[in-house]
């Protein structure tokens, strides 16, 4: 189908740019922040662009979801979504409450949250072929 | 929902990728939508029905 394909594409020339701004903000912070830095002005801002890239992500996957004109497939990438947002929430919330009353247990740092939900999406893509079946499952093409 | 796609397209002699064209989706909406693991919505009920020339409820059954 043109348009799936077509969205699909869309989303590619919005990921791999953002991805691209995201690996190099992450090493222009890392090269130019020293550890232990305050948390003045240097810090801050560069800190905030790799974190626009992850807004860029998220503003991407919205796009696809806008831009699938497939009701299916749609479907299929939010239940992905909601996988994914259910397990970064379930698995973060456990472990905060675990840190709240166990000084022992190590620190889970913020910056992890986001690809925790992106190994969550692969739960989903997972989840989606276990209840829906592979994408050749059940396929007739008399 | 019950439906009765795959009858009404073996009679065509449409094969799922036929009429997934005909419906603008992908083949895996139709072979979902056939096997009874997802509802369409109202708009493309109303799309399977013109492209069978039938009423919806002639093609999808109550249970």
């Amino acid at each position: 189908m043109a348009g799936t394909q077509q969205a699909r594409r869309r989303y590619m020339m919005r990921f791999l740019p953002i991805t691209l701004a995201y690996v190099a903000g992450i090493a222009l912070a890392t090269a130019l922040i020293p550890d232990h830095a305050p948390a003045d002005v240097r810090t801050i801002s560069l800190s905030i662009l790799p974190g626009l890239a992850v807004i860029g992500w998220l503003w991407a996957m919205g796009r696809l979801l806008v831009e699938l004109e497939d009701e299916y497939l749609r479907m299929l990438e939010v239940r992905k979504f909601l996988v994914a947002t259910g397990m970064t929430l379930a698995a973060t919330s456990m472990w905060g409450i675990l840190e709240l009353y166990s000084p022992e247990v190590p620190r889970f740092p913020v910056f992890f949250v986001m690809p925790l939900w992106c190994l969550g999406l692969a739960v989903g893509a997972l989840f989606n072929r276990l209840t829906f079946g592979s994408m050749k499952a059940g396929a007739d093409h008399s | 929902m019950k439906n009765r796609l795959k009858v009404l397209r073996a009679e065509r002699s449409w094969s799922q990728q036929d009429l997934a064209d005909r419906l603008e989706v992908s083949r895996q909406s139709v072979n979902a939508i056939e096997t009874g693991k997802y509802d369409p919505s109202l708009p493309l009920a109303f799309r399977i029905a013109e492209v069978f020339a039938m009423r919806i409820e002639e093609i999808f059954l109550k249970g």
